[in-house]
This record gives structure tokens, C-alpha cells and sequence, in this order.
């Protein structure tokens, strides 16, 4: 039997060009999954998936970095420090990466939603050439993900500006090892007195990450004052338009404490 | 397809299977290491944990063909160390074992534990600890053992 263990990515991005390959990044779902018959290309000693960086506006982390890896790093936002300190367990977290995360391509996935609540982009790489996606672009659906079969995630980017003032909350069936049932991320963003920037992004409630721009608008550029007497419409306006599925709970239990969360949020930053 | 190489217990063995399989069911059925539990093949009870280069992993979690080259350590290796004899002291005189299914798991979890921090609190040993699930003891006295094994073998870890 053929073994796929590449220490490049140039070596591995040419296996997956020739190979009907399933990229194996710390196999934390994969082995659950534990799907029959598949070939198996193990990144985990391709170093160059591994280094967390930074340019001028983003903070790079290579898509084969692990959550403890990520914890330890003085480069990664706290906010995402947070949201990856609830995941599972310490084993889990030695093992699971930012890419596999990705990849697995479920809503529930505690790094992507602060990956869709920050504006993440992702760096795409195959052999022939190279690509930028928004996250929420790569997301198409629960499994669905714009990649193609010759293509592996290269680096998250996030960008590296106002995520000082962030709301996280997971709720779970428990402390440790808990899947999320509803997580909410947000971020706003004051300037002279109004709202500058809002961000709000709900995960394991429905296909993928939920956020809605078009809704966020309402409150860019109004005062505190303003902003509370808009924010009853506002929640209001979440509540028509998120269309949630039942998954281990009831929609109706997710919708309200979506409704629940955006308004602490909101209490707490307005 | 050459024989995958790792080391097991200090050991060097060469492995002639697929790389798709699982360390869990490799460790215990073909290098007979019986220590390592399997509770649930989810990542969700650390029944199955074993050190990799001396890093915790859920071994149910692990395909074979992410450890070439590497080093795995199972209770099978652990309790021939020092380290061992003390966390083995402080969980007898604690009580700390009832049907004794999460053990080893839960032993080696303390060991990566006290190598990250040798002097955890409680809050920070419960942490340490929070993937590894037992039924029968409450949990109290494992962690009162573990941190008495970090006050005993001071200077070990």
C-alpha cells in the first residue's frame, strides 16, 4: 500500500495533483469519520504549513498550525485565542489544525467562526498556481467547500486590526470536550463617539457560519443613544432573516439563543 | 512500499500495515501494549492517550501513517521511569484508582501535564486532565494525587 507523507508543500501540492488523495492535517475528525478506502496524504511534516506570521495587515497562520500551537503565540488575536481554548480537550488541540478545521467543512468548527466574524481571507495553493478566497466565499455549504481536488489550504489570514473589542460565547453540553450548539463571535468597533464597525457570526446553527452585512449596516456610523434605540429592530431583523436547522437541538432553541447572545453583545459593546 | 518506522517504548519496530490504520488497534494488537483503552474511538474519554515526542494524543485519533519516524510511549514504557513511580505512589495513597479503565490514559495526561508545568495548581491540573473521563471516582482525588506527585517529585519534572 502507497504512503503519502510529503515533508514540502511543493512535494505535496505535486501528490495531490496526481493522486486521488484525502489530506490528512491532525485526523482528530478524519479518524472519527474513519471513511473506507481512501488514500490517506499525511501533512504533518510539511514545516511550511506550520509557521504562525505577520505582514503589515494580517497575521498569517499556516493552515497545518495546531490550536496549542496557536496558544501559544504572542502573533494570534486573543480572540481567537479564546474561541480555540474552548475546543475538546489538551490531545485534541495538540493534534488539531487550523486547516483540518477548515476542511472538515462544518459549521461548528470554533477557529472558522472567528475566521467569518474577522473577514479571513484564505490562501489556496495547488501546484499550478495560487489563490486569495474570503472564508465565507469557500464556505458553499455543510461539506461543501470551494477547493478543488488538486488544491490544499495553504495559510488563514486574518486581518490584524480592531479585534481588541470582541464578545465570544460557546454554549455547550459541557465545559471540556463539547461540541458547539450555538457559538456567536462578535466585534465592534468604536470612532469618535459612533460605531464604526460591527460584526456579528454565528456558528453550529445552521449549514455554515452565519453572518449578515446587509443587517450590520444598520448600526454603522450611529451614537451609543442611537444604536439603542435601534437595537430591538435590529434583533428583530437577525430573527427574520436567519433560517437555522435543527442539528442536536431544536431550531427554535437556536434562534433564541442567538437573539439571546447578539443582545449581550450588544448590551455589553453598544 | 517500505515498512513504516517509529519507535515504541524506546524501541525501534517496523510497522508492515496500512497507514490508513489506527494507533489504537496497532498498539494494542499487534505490539500488544493492553494499556492503551479504547472507550470510544471519538477523541471524547482520553481512555486511548498515549505521548507522541512526548506530546499527548488520543491514539483513536491517530492514523499510522502520521507517526513515521516518531516516538510513542504507552504506560508499557512509562512505568519503567521515575516519574512514574512517584504519580504511582501519590494515585495509591490518594485512592485514586477504582475499576481503573482510564489509568493509564489519565496517568500519562498528568505526566504532559507536569513536563509543560511542574507546579500546577488545581484549576491548572483539572484543565490538564479535562479529556480524559472516569466514571467511578469523581475526579477529586486524582487531581489531590496529581498534586501531590508534583510536590513529591519536585525537581522531576
Amino acid at each position: 500500500m502507497v504512503r503519502y507523507t510529503p515533508v514540502t508543500l511543493e512535494e505535496a501540492l505535486r501528490i495531490r495533483a496526481e493522486q486521488d488523495v484525502v489530506p490528512y492535517a491532525g485526523g482528530t475528525d478524519l479518524m472519527v469519520e474513519n471513511r473506507k478506502g481512501v488514500t490517506y496524504l499525511f501533512l504533518n511534516r510539511v514545516s511550511e504549513l506550520q509557521q504562525i506570521s505577520e505582514d503589515d495587515t494580517y497575521v498569517r497562520i499556516g493552515s497545518g498550525v495546531t490550536f496549542t500551537q496557536a496558544l501559544k503565540s504572542p502573533l494570534v488575536p486573543d480572540l481567537m485565542k479564546e474561541a480555540v481554548s474552548h475546543i475538546a480537550a489538551p490531545a485534541i488541540r495538540n493534534a488539531g489544525t487550523f486547516g483540518g478545521n477548515l476542511g472538515n467543512g462544518s459549521a461548528k468548527a470554533d477557529s472558522v467562526l472567528i475566521e467569518y466574524v474577522t473577514d479571513a481571507k484564505l490562501r489556496i495553493a495547488s501546484a499550478a498556481k495560487e489563490r486569495t478566497v474570503d472564508v465565507d466565499a469557500f464556505y458553499k455549504g455543510r461539506k461543501q467547500l470551494d477547493l478543488e481536488s488538486d488544491e490544499l489550504i495553504a495559510e488563514i489570514l486574518i486581518p490584524k486590526e480592531g479585534l481588541d473589542d470582541y464578545y465570544y460565547q460557546k454554549i455547550g453540553g459541557r465545559n471540556a470536550l463539547a461540541i458547539s450548539r450555538v457559538s456567536f463571535a462578535g466585534i465592534l468597533n468604536k470612532e469618535d463617539g459612533k460605531i464604526k464597525r460591527i460584526a456579528a457570526a454565528f456558528g453550529a446553527v445552521a449549514d455554515t457560519v452565519l453572518r449578515y452585512k446587509e443587517i450590520e449596516k444598520m448600526l454603522i456610523g450611529k451614537t451609543a443613544a442611537e444604536a439603542g434605540e435601534l437595537k430591538e429592530a435590529f434583533i428583530q431583523k437577525y430573527a427574520d432573516t436567519m433560517v437555522l436547522t435543527r442539528g442536536r437541538v431544536s431550531a427554535e432553541y437556536r434562534k433564541s439563543v442567538c437573539c439571546n447572545l447578539l443582545r449581550d453583545f450588544l448590551d455589553q459593546m453598544i | 512500499m517500505d515498512a513504516l518506522n517509529f519507535v515504541l517504548n524506546g524501541q525501534k519496530v517496523s510497522y508492515e500495515g496500512s497507514a490508513n490504520d489506527r494507533l489504537l488497534d496497532v498498539l494494542r494488537d499487534e505490539y500488544d501494549c493492553k494499556s492503551v483503552k479504547c472507550g470510544c474511538k471519538e477523541g471524547e474519554c482520553g481512555a486511548c492517550s498515549v505521548l507522541i515526542d512526548g506530546v499527548l494524543y488520543n491514539s483513536c485519533c491517530v492514523a499510522m501513517g502520521a507517526i513515521a519516524d516518531r516516538s510513542v510511549v504507552t504506560m508499557e514504557g512509562f512505568r519503567e521511569t521515575e516519574r512514574f513511580a512517584v504519580l504511582d505512589k501519590a494515585f495509591a495513597e490518594m485512592s485514586a484508582v477504582q475499576c481503573g479503565f482510564c489509568i493509564p490514559g489519565m496517568v500519562l495526561a498528568a505526566e504532559a501535564l507536569l513536563s509543560a508545568n511542574p507546579h500546577p495548581d488545581e484549576e491548572q491540573i483539572r484543565e490538564g486532565l479535562s479529556g480524559n473521563l472516569c466514571r467511578c471516582t469523581g475526579y477529586n482525588a486524582i487531581v489531590k494525587a496529581v498534586g501531590n506527585a508534583a510536590k513529591e517529585g519536585n525537581g522531576l519534572w
